[in-house]
């Protein structure tokens, strides 16, 4: 393509330019002090002026082309015999523009090939235009800045007014994702909500999206189910295991551990939060979650299932225990060591001293340490996928096969179907609702964390 | 016999209980530890176990495939190598930028708090998430081609940007202010300040925390689910728009197979992810130990 092309040629240009501006900008140096700005910043400048114009007017191109390619191809005589219905014409045009870009393409329609031509044309014509355009400015640029180029110039504050603008751009990259997360789940959420009562979603308790069947398709859509095998499987199961291995973890290391063992023990541990989650929930598939069969079995169950909400959240469990174990450690790092010291003072021993002292004082903080690793445990995927079930079960055994709202929202999108159907979008409402419960634990936990601090300060 | 004199017997006794609930305290204490330990070494033995014999230089170099003697790891390899350019290539000149403009030169201005608030939020948001948000905007909106690099690339470059600010705000924070203020001393603006010396010493900070960054990247399945790749790869990728699978994928279908066969090749590549991922880890580390400098 030739607009690809031009871009490079851009590029050269503003490189041609820096080292021009910067050599002429040389040439005016007559001793020190003799100019505002050094040669370098003459030859950003320039380089800037070439390079800004030229990429937006690339850019503006880019994005109104095909639209002038579009009506060219239909202004064209071999297009009036095309079908007027959108639907055929659509599919008629976007074979064209693949036969246009790669002759040996499939076409179902005969009708594709007669518009290869117009559209190449079209392509060519409008292509050449752009490339055109796109260099009159990156010269008209360079030109402008080359005639700003005099000792007593403010090249530097300028090109340090361009870089404020892009420092500040990509930090509003980050308002603009959240934005971008917010906007994206309300609004295929609505959606969803327009075909299902919120009610409903959030207080029924059948879940089968599957199923056509049943006159109402709220009775579809109960959400109960769901929540409840999030909860219990990362919420209660999981913190079972993390909440003492984690702690104990943490009052080991921080109170009892030489520094040799801390200084080996602690890596060691954070090992287990950087091994992938796919990793994790491989393990339970293969090793855990039989193990847990065979002793349901062995318990006198009935046709116990390989997917159980015991092998899900035991290996989720592991998965927290670093992290508990580090904000438990900060939580005790926090707590004024003159409060030890005292305990210590009156002749209670060091297990007393933590577990009288230490852990009530620090208990503010292992709360939000908890609140922070339940919040990354509802949002975790892999393991419930690969262990959990499918199974919307409402039930409290542990052994039963259960569903969480990240396995569904998997489950509702990596199908073939339709995009709009309330199934798909199902999954944005499910999204929306992880989301919003996250961030409330998320902001709740900082909070109690920052006060916290405060409080010992 | 008075109550305090520590020969009696019962005092000994007493002694000696609290002794013994100290050395049980403890050794609950290890005892945690080493039981969170040994599940490490539990999952690492058996994939060990399982994989190592699948190790080969036919598995290292083939692609997916439906047989499970002759199926590889290169495709996903290559496609992961793919996704972290991209991410890489987005998400660090973003990340520093970001976390140079908010220890710099932020007003301290409400607005700038909103800046701040979404960072950290973003850092905690599941990764499912950032899934539905890829498969939103860049595939239903922008229509840009579906389980490609570049989409998957996109969408952990957004996850990984929160990560790079908030380390590349501590290492730049941990320069000292002496060093500003030398360099304003002999004339520097803030910007020549901020990029000549501040940047310079922040760096192996900010490499460090992008590499553990990047490591969660590579580990990452299941946005990349949401966005579709997932699909049956046969041919390594050969550009950022075309179909490809990445490492965790590939070990999340093979775990899918029901032949047996794939248990082995299942493991093995974990074995080779959990040897990329080993070491970055390895180099996060020795930047740090290497670089590091204490003020």
């Amino acid at each position: 393509m030739i607009l690809t092309g031009v871009l490079l040629a851009v590029f050269g240009l503003g490189l041609v330019g820096w080292f021009a501006a910067r050599g002429r900008a040389r040439l005016l140096y007559t001793g020190r002090g003799s100019m505002h700005s050094m040669p370098a910043y003459h030859g950003w400048h320039m380089a800037l002026w070439i390079l800004v114009p030229a990429l937006l007017a690339w850019g503006v191109w880019s994005a109104i082309m095909p639209g002038l390619v579009e009506g060219a191809v239909f202004a064209d005589p071999a297009a009036a015999s095309l079908p007027t219905d959108p639907m055929t014409l659509g599919a008629i045009v976007s074979e064209a523009h693949n036969l246009a870009s790669d002759p040996s393409a499939t076409a179902f329609n005969p009708e594709a090939r007669v518009l290869v031509e117009p559209i190449r044309a079209a392509q060519a014509r409008f292509g050449l235009i752009g490339a055109l355009l796109v260099m009159v400015v990156a010269i008209a640029g360079g030109g402008y800045g080359f005639t700003r180029i005099r000792a007593d110039f403010r090249a530097r504050t300028q090109v340090e007014r361009a870089v404020m603008a892009l420092l500040l751009a990509a930090s509003l990259m980050a308002v603009l994702t959240t934005f971008g997360i917010v906007g994206s789940l309300v609004f295929e959420a609505g959606l969803f909500f327009k075909d299902v009562s919120p009610i409903a979603f959030l207080t029924g308790t059948h879940w089968s999206p599957a199923s056509t069947m049943g006159a109402n398709i709220n009775d579809n859509f109960g959400a109960v189910p769901l929540f409840w095998g999030t909860i219990y499987i990362g919420a209660i199961i999981a913190m079972i295991v993390a909440i003492p291995l984690g702690l104990m973890s943490a009052v080991y290391l921080t109170q009892y551990a030489s520094g040799a063992m801390r200084k080996w023990l602690k890596p060691m541990l954070e090992i287990l939060a950087g091994i992938p989650t796919v990793v994790y929930g491989y393990f339970a598939a293969l090793t855990v979650a039989p193990m847990i069969r065979d002793f349901a079995a062995s318990m006198g169950m009935q046709n116990p299932s390989t997917e159980s909400a015991l092998a899900a959240g035991l290996v989720m469990g592991v998965m927290i225990i670093p992290f508990v174990s580090s904000m438990a450690d900060d939580a005790l790092a926090a707590v004024p060591r003159a409060m030890s010291d005292g305990s210590l003072a009156l002749g209670s021993t060091k297990s007393e001293t933590i577990k009288k002292v230490l852990l009530p004082a620090a208990l503010p903080g292992i709360v939000a340490g908890v609140m922070l690793a339940i919040s990354r445990a509802i949002g975790e995927t892999m393991i419930v996928v690969m262990a959990a079930g499918a199974a919307a079960n409402l039930s409290a055994n542990p052994l039963a096969s259960m569903t969480t709202v990240t396995y569904q929202i998997v489950q509702m999108l990596t199908g073939d179907q339709e995009f709009n159907s309330p199934k798909t979008l199902s999954a944005f409402a499910l999204g929306l609702v992880l989301f919003v419960v996250t961030l409330i634990l998320n902001i709740v936990a900082l909070r109690v964390v920052k006060r916290f601090r405060e409080a010992y300060e | 016999m008075s109550k305090s004199d520590w020969n009696s017997p019962e005092a000994a006794r007493r002694i000696a209980r609290r002794n013994a609930s100290e050395l049980r305290f403890k050794m609950i204490g290890l005892g945690a530890i080493v039981l969170s330990l040994s599940f490490l070494a539990l999952l690492l033995v058996i994939m060990l176990k399982n994989g190592v014999a699948g190790l080969d230089w036919r598995f290292l170099s083939g692609s997916d495939s439906t047989e499970a003697t002759v199926a590889g790891v290169w495709g996903a390899t290559k496609g992961s190598l793919l996704t972290m350019g991209v991410t890489l290539l987005l998400s660090f000149p973003m990340g520093v930028l970001a976390a140079i403009y908010l220890e710099e030169f932020a007003p301290k201005k409400r607005w700038i708090e909103w800046i701040e608030v979404s960072i950290n939020n973003l850092a905690a948001v599941p990764s499912i998430i950032f899934g539905l948000l890829g498969l939103a905007v860049f595939i239903n909106t922008l229509g840009m081609p579906r389980s490609s690099p570049l989409v998957g690339g996109l969408t952990l470059a957004l996850m990984t940007m929160p990560v790079i600010v908030i380390s590349g705000r501590n290492a730049i924070k941990a320069v000292p202010p002496s060093i500003r203020e030398a360099a304003y001393g002999i004339g520097a603006s803030k910007v020549q300040t901020t990029f000549h010396h501040v940047l310079p010493l922040a760096l192996p900070g900010i490499l460090t925390g992008t590499i553990i960054g990047m490591a969660r990247a590579l580990g990452e399945t299941a946005p990349l689910l949401m966005i579709g790749m997932r699909a049956f790869v046969a041919t390594p990728p050969d550009g950022l728009t075309s179909p490809s699978s990445v490492l965790p994928m590939q070990i999340f279908l093979w775990s899918d197979e029901i032949d047996k066969a794939f248990v082995q090749n299942t493991s093995a590549a974990i074995i080779v992810l959990l040897v990329f991922l080993l070491a970055m880890n390895g180099i996060a580390i020795y930047l740090r130990n290497k670089f590091e400098v204490r003020w």
